[in-house]
């Protein structure tokens, strides 16, 4: 006999009934617990005694949840990610710079549109504190300021009353600062003439009244000090005038790009104007960008320190100062991605004149796994809100858009600071009477979170981090003062026609410090391949089991014990309808026994030795008057029909 | 002989394997494996067989694949980064302090006297363009010689299309500028920069004057201080004893012998606390302002060189112990009549070298000499892209810069010796093709350290505390110092606090995130996941392929034979074999057919027994005898 026949009649024998060929589901489970590569099953069929086998049942069954319980969590944790820090080191793309003047627009230039604001304000300022006029400012003392106010009636007062609160005195008093009449609001009506100047008192608050058009909804503001309800009163105002002129007059009102930048020197190479694109900032007016040219590379930097940076001297002219609008001189510089919006009122670092303000930079990338690991957004094309401004998406963008799209909305109008939205218009007094009050209740909401814009808005999966060192030094010297502010009045030439003063000037370094660049990066902590590796353990180390255990179970659980069952039912069917057709055959369940064990006594057979005696069959020898074992004709591959009629044959005869 | 013997013995013993054929050999095989699907393959009937069959395919190639995967990241060698934030006892950053002027003016004043004078000319010509002017006879009183090498011009724009070149102090200057007022809207300062004997010419422009003069100015006094020897330089600067007036460090007073001196260019003598050169590493147990560094300096502003430096203040700069530190790139200023609070963290990066990360543990491996190996300092990047300029400085203008170190046996740039170098230099610093070649040659260290500061200001001292501060200090300083006559003032005094902020450090440690557990751990669960196997599996199928190759060899062998045999049989010429003979022959090797004339057979070959058919028994086989006695072996098992 060749081996392989003898190799196969040995696996012949060893299986000698396979899969779906068992008869029963109990043999089909021996049949599976012996042959299965899955180890804990085969010890429980092996096993003697009633406590053992229970023992290995249980073990068994403990592996299975183990198996279960470890391959949930390692589902569950599939969407973690692992953060991972990397320092490179290679010449790096300089940012964008924006340097924005802190006061928006020359005063002597927009002095005729403000000039009934202004008059407002200062005589606000006399009934109140009894301030009357501004010493400071000589140029101010020149211009007759008083003279036009006696015949117009004020306006911007009857639109928004600056009140003066008395909480001293029983129910609350507000005065009018201009007509100095009392209003009542709430309840009570004082007859006591409040005296103006006993401001000082604490509990004397000043504020302002904003009122929708039916004027019955009123919400008062108020402040601890006269100095904040002033400049906001003035700046919502002065968002209102600035509201209605055209773009082009406020670009020629501001700063021209040769006027504020002196000198410019960048990576050891002069530069000037040319070298920065313009960006109108509706609250900073003129602004500079460096290095933010369309169509031109970006510059980049392949050396660190302060010389190969950027350094321009900036011409701060307080004298064109706002006196109400701005209270601090400087400038505002932003460090920024060359197609990010620079947000200079929320993030700018402030320059004093008559310094050298050195602005070392560290690079810092951070990129984040977007979705399914958070909830960060590519390029916001999925969030809701649509962006407004004409730069990449961001947290702030988002949120500004949104806000500004519900101000559109529920007012009707567009605030001043930011972008107008398509088909919108900015917000003034005569086409919107009460946008104010609108405005600052939206507000309000806003901060609450009442609008859904924090709930809306994602942050961006993917930005740029400036991280700034800001160090300060006198400049010019004592010592070098005299050369150099008269070299750069030379400079500075026609542009202005007196020399300049230090405190005019602020000199302004940003540079690398180096050219290392930190890039936190977010990587998937699991993959596929390490999932099923990790699966592949836990299933080998409890039970020894692989995918193809699992086919093995689906196979001998589903398919092969579906088959048994329907063979059961079909041939209980089959009895049934033969019974039926032939009511007095009730044997005919016995053969079906006889099917189902082969070593079954059969009534009908005469009686042999064994069945006489009722010994246990011998080992190996078929049972005479058995029908002979067809089992092996019994593959699962034919088809049950076919296989149904094969059992039978030998019933019928 | 002897040695075929031994190997036929082991080709016997192991040749008692599974079979004789590569079906048996299969299947036994598939039968006895630990892997889980080839099993299956024999047990089941023939469709399933199939299916099974595919499934072993389908798995086989799967892991495979996964492991491709895992050995790919494996050879990729990504690291992992664990953060740690907190405070503990740390050794205090070494502190460097500089002047923002390199030189006291009232020493240098007779350096630069010509050049000073140059200079005012210069300007007066620049900024009053009228001639005719008072001082006509002053310019003939200046020394050219420093202005002939690279003189200031004056472009004249306001013809776009005939732009006029004008030497700013030359004779046709007066002539051809009579009557034209330039401003800097029409005109335009630069600098001409001249080799090969005044052959060659470029002009570097400036869009300002302030620049353009202030460039002028530094070139040629690199020029003058470049001919000083290092020695010289070093006295001319500030003293530590003027520079530093009072120094605490936590409870401990201090003083200027405290620091360690260093010359560097840019900023003259500069002073090192806490260097850890020579002295002990002092550590800093606790945080904040009490237990820092707080000093006073004096930076005498008044003794500024007033066209050298334009800006006022301290020079400040936190770095690690025995590194060099690089003031002018990472260094901040402290503003004089301030107090300058600086809260420290330490932000410290490690990473792993080779094959992990390009970077370099200690810069021997750097192609380039680091010249700053001459302070005992430990490699850093900048110092790596200062001796890599320096270099090229060597190479292209066969001189060293002034402010970078000089390697042996050469010398640095002046315009007696090197004419040309202003104008190489200039060439050499804008060519972004040298910055390139040193970036990429250049290779970051593995460990960086930074120092993050928060810095706050407040003005100090306050108004009624200044005079007796004033006072205090003044008086001290000249017991220490009679030389110095300059009072004390608020736009000289600088205050500084450094500490420890309450969590210290930030460090940030890489570490292979991919080791060969984990790849054993993933090989092994997927080869698990998929087929069951283990190590042990791959060596039965090693086995197995052994025994495929002996087969293969064995029939090679009989193949072989066998086509001798028929060769030495197409030799012999006579009838046609016959069928019977023919069968004979194929069953039987050792079978000859009978021949005629056995006269005529070839010598040398064995003759056959005449008559007597060769045993039958073993035809199926080609083995020789011993072969078919261990199949009987088999046979019995």
């Amino acid at each position: 006999m060749a081996p392989g026949e003898k190799i196969k009649a040995k696996i012949r024998k060893n299986l000698p009934m396979t899969g779906p060929q068992a008869p029963t589901i109990k043999e089909l489970m021996q049949w599976y617990c012996l042959n299965t590569n899955t180890h804990g099953c085969r010890r429980i069929v092996v096993s003697r005694g009633r406590l053992r086998r229970l023992l290995w049942i249980l073990f068994t069954l403990t592996a299975v949840a183990l198996i279960f319980w470890q391959c949930a969590l390692l589902i569950l944790s599939f969407y973690t990610v692992s953060v991972s820090i990397k320092v490179h080191f290679q010449k790096l793309d300089f940012p964008a710079v924006t340097i924005c003047n802190i006061n928006p627009y020359k005063y002597s230039a927009v002095r005729d549109i403000l000039s009934d604001l202004e008059q407002e304000t200062r005589d606000a300022l006399k009934t109140l504190y009894g301030f009357s006029e501004m010493k400071s400012r000589k140029r101010r003392e020149a211009e007759s300021w008083s003279s036009a106010w006696e015949g117009t009636r004020p306006k911007f007062i009857n639109l928004v009353p600056l009140l003066f609160f008395d909480e001293h005195a029983t129910g609350k008093v507000a005065r009018d600062f201009v007509t100095g009449r009392k209003r009542k609001v709430s309840g009570s009506i004082v007859h006591k003439a409040s005296d103006i100047m006993h401001v000082h008192q604490s509990n004397q608050v000043v504020g302002f009244k904003l009122c929708s058009n039916d004027t019955s909804d009123c919400a008062t503001y108020t402040f601890s000090s006269g100095v904040n309800a002033i400049q906001e009163w003035y700046k919502l105002h002065y968002m209102n005038i600035m509201a209605q002129v055209p773009l082009e007059k406020k670009i020629n009102m501001s700063y021209s790009a040769e006027e504020l930048l002196v000198t410019c020197f960048f990576d050891g190479v002069s530069c000037d104007a040319r070298n920065f694109t313009l960006f109108h900032h509706p609250m900073y007016g003129n602004c500079y960008t460096f290095n933010n040219r369309v169509n031109e590379t970006i510059l980049s930097t392949s050396m660190g320190g302060s010389e190969y940076g950027l350094q321009v001297i900036l011409y701060i002219n307080e004298e064109e100062y706002n006196p109400f609008l701005v209270s601090s001189t400087g400038a505002k510089v932003i460090v920024h991605q060359q197609d990010e919006y620079p947000f200079i009122e929320d993030v700018g670092t402030e320059i004093e004149t008559a310094m050298a303000t050195s602005i070392g930079m560290h690079l810092t990338e951070s990129f984040k796994l977007s979705k399914p690991y958070s909830q960060c957004t590519e390029d916001g094309k999925d969030v809701l809100v649509t962006n407004i401004y004409n730069a990449a998406y961001s947290l702030q963008i988002c949120l500004h858009s949104c806000f500004q799209t519900k101000m559109v909305e529920k007012c009707g109008c567009a605030q001043y600071s930011q972008p107008l939205p398509k088909g919108a218009n900015y917000c003034n007094y005569q086409q919107h009477s009460n946008w104010m009050y609108c405005y600052y209740k939206l507000q309000q909401a806003f901060v609450r979170e009442e609008l859904g814009c924090q709930a809306v808005c994602r942050e961006a999966c993917s930005f740029k981090e400036w991280t700034l060192t800001t160090s300060l030094a006198q400049w010019p010297s004592v010592v070098s003062e005299e050369w150099l502010l008269s070299v750069l009045t030379w400079d500075q030439g026609q542009q202005i026609n007196k020399k300049l003063n230090k405190t005019d000037l602020a000199k302004l370094l940003i540079f690398y410090k180096d050219l290392n660049h930190r890039s936190v990066v977010e990587n998937p902590d699991n993959t596929i391949p390490s999932l099923l590796s990790n699966f592949g353990g836990q299933l080998g180390l409890w039970l020894s089991c692989s995918i193809v255990c699992v086919i093995e179970i689906f196979e001998v659980f589903f398919i092969d014990s579906l088959s048994i069952l329907t063979r059961c039912w079909w041939q209980k069917t089959k009895e049934w309808w033969a019974r039926k057709q032939s009511p007095r055959c009730p044997e005919a369940s016995l053969s079906r026994r006889g099917q189902d064990n082969p070593a079954i006594d059969i009534d009908e057979d005469p009686p042999t030795f064994t069945s006489a005696l009722r010994l246990p069959p011998a080992p190996g020898t078929k049972m005479p008057g058995t029908p002979p074992p067809r089992y092996n004709t019994l593959r699962l591959e034919k088809a049950f029909s076919n296989q149904l009629t094969d059992t039978q044959v030998p019933d019928e005869s | 002989m002897h040695v075929k013997k031994y190997l036929l013995k082991c080709l016997h013993r192991l040749q008692k394997g599974p079979g004789y054929t590569y079906k048996e050999l299969l299947l036994w095989y598939c039968n006895n494996t630990n892997t889980h699907g080839p099993k299956r393959i024999i047990c089941e009937g023939p469709k399933k067989k199939a299916m099974w069959f595919v499934l072993t395919l389908l798995f086989t190639s799967l892991v495979c694949w996964q492991w491709g995967i895992f050995i790919n990241t494996y050879l990729s060698w990504k690291v992992s980064v664990s953060l740690s934030i907190g405070f503990k006892n740390m050794d205090f950053p070494a502190v460097t302090i500089c002047n923002a002027s390199p030189f006291q003016y009232t020493k240098v004043k007779c350096l630069l006297k010509d050049l000073d004078n140059l200079m005012e000319a210069v300007l007066e010509r620049i900024l009053a363009p009228e001639p005719g002017h008072a001082n006509a006879n002053a310019t003939m009183a200046l020394n050219f010689t420093v202005w002939n090498y690279t003189p200031l011009v004056l472009i004249d724009e306001r013809d776009p299309h005939h732009p006029v070149v004008l030497d700013l102090l030359g004779d046709n200057y007066n002539g051809s500028a009579r009557g034209r007022v330039c401003n800097a809207q029409g005109c335009k300062v630069a600098m001409r920069l001249c080799s090969l004997n005044g052959t060659v010419c470029t002009f570097q422009n400036f869009t300002s004057a302030t620049q353009a003069v202030t460039e002028w100015y530094v070139l040629q006094a690199t020029n003058i201080f470049s001919q000083v020897p290092r020695k010289e330089l070093k006295k001319l600067g500030y003293p530590a004893e003027r520079l530093i007036l009072a120094c605490l460090f936590g409870a401990e007073p201090c003083n200027h012998r405290n620091f360690t001196s260093i010359f560097y260019p840019d900023y003259g003598n500069c002073y090192i606390f806490n260097w850890g050169m020579a002295d002990k590493i002092l550590p800093s147990a606790n945080p904040g302002a009490e237990f820092g560094l707080k000093l006073i300096l004096d930076i005498g502003q008044e003794d500024y060189v007033p066209y050298l430096t334009s800006t006022a203040g301290a020079r400040l700069m936190l770095h690690e112990q025995k590194s060099y530190p690089f003031i002018k790139d990472e260094g901040i200023y402290a503003m004089a009549g301030t107090e300058t609070s600086i809260g420290v963290m330490v932000d410290k990066l490690e990473r792993k070298g080779k094959p992990y990360s390009q970077c370099t543990m200690n810069g021997s491996d750097v192609p380039i000499r680091n010249l700053y190996s001459s302070y005992n300092t430990t490699y850093s990047i900048q110092a790596c892209l200062r001796s890599c300029f320096q270099d090229h400085m060597i190479q292209n203008c066969s001189c060293g810069h002034y402010l970078y170190p000089l390697p042996p046996g050469e010398k640095y740039c002046n315009n007696q010796d090197f004419p040309d170098w202003a104008y190489c230099y200039s060439a050499l610093r804008r060519s972004v093709n040298q910055r390139e070649t040193c970036i990429s040659k250049c290779r970051e260290s593995c460990s960086d350290t930074k120092y993050k500061m928060t810095i706050s200001m407040a003005e100090w001292p306050s108004e009624s505390s200044e005079d007796w501060i004033f006072y205090v200090l003044s008086k001290e300083r000249d017991q220490r110092d009679q030389s110095n006559n300059s009072s004390i003032s608020r736009k000289g005094i600088v205050k500084l606090n450094i500490y420890f902020q309450e969590f210290n450090y930030r460090t940030i440690q890489e570490s292979p995130a991919n080791n060969i557990v984990w790849l054993l751990s993933n090989l092994g669960g997927q080869f698990g996941f998929w087929m069951g196997g283990s190590v042990l599996c791959l060596i039965e199928f090693g086995e197995i392929i052994i025994d495929f190759l002996w087969i293969t060899i064995i029939k090679l062998v009989a193949f072989f034979k066998s086509l001798r045999q028929k060769q030495a049989h197409a030799r012999y010429a006579g009838p046609p074999p016959t069928v019977a003979e023919l069968v004979e022959a194929h069953t039987n090797f050792s079978f000859q057919p009978d021949v005629a004339d056995p006269g005529v057979y070839v010598s040398g070959q064995a003759l056959p027994i005449p008559g007597t058919p060769p045993p039958n028994y073993d035809s199926l086989r080609l083995q020789p005898l011993d072969i078919i006695e261990s199949d009987n072996e088999g046979d019995a098992i």
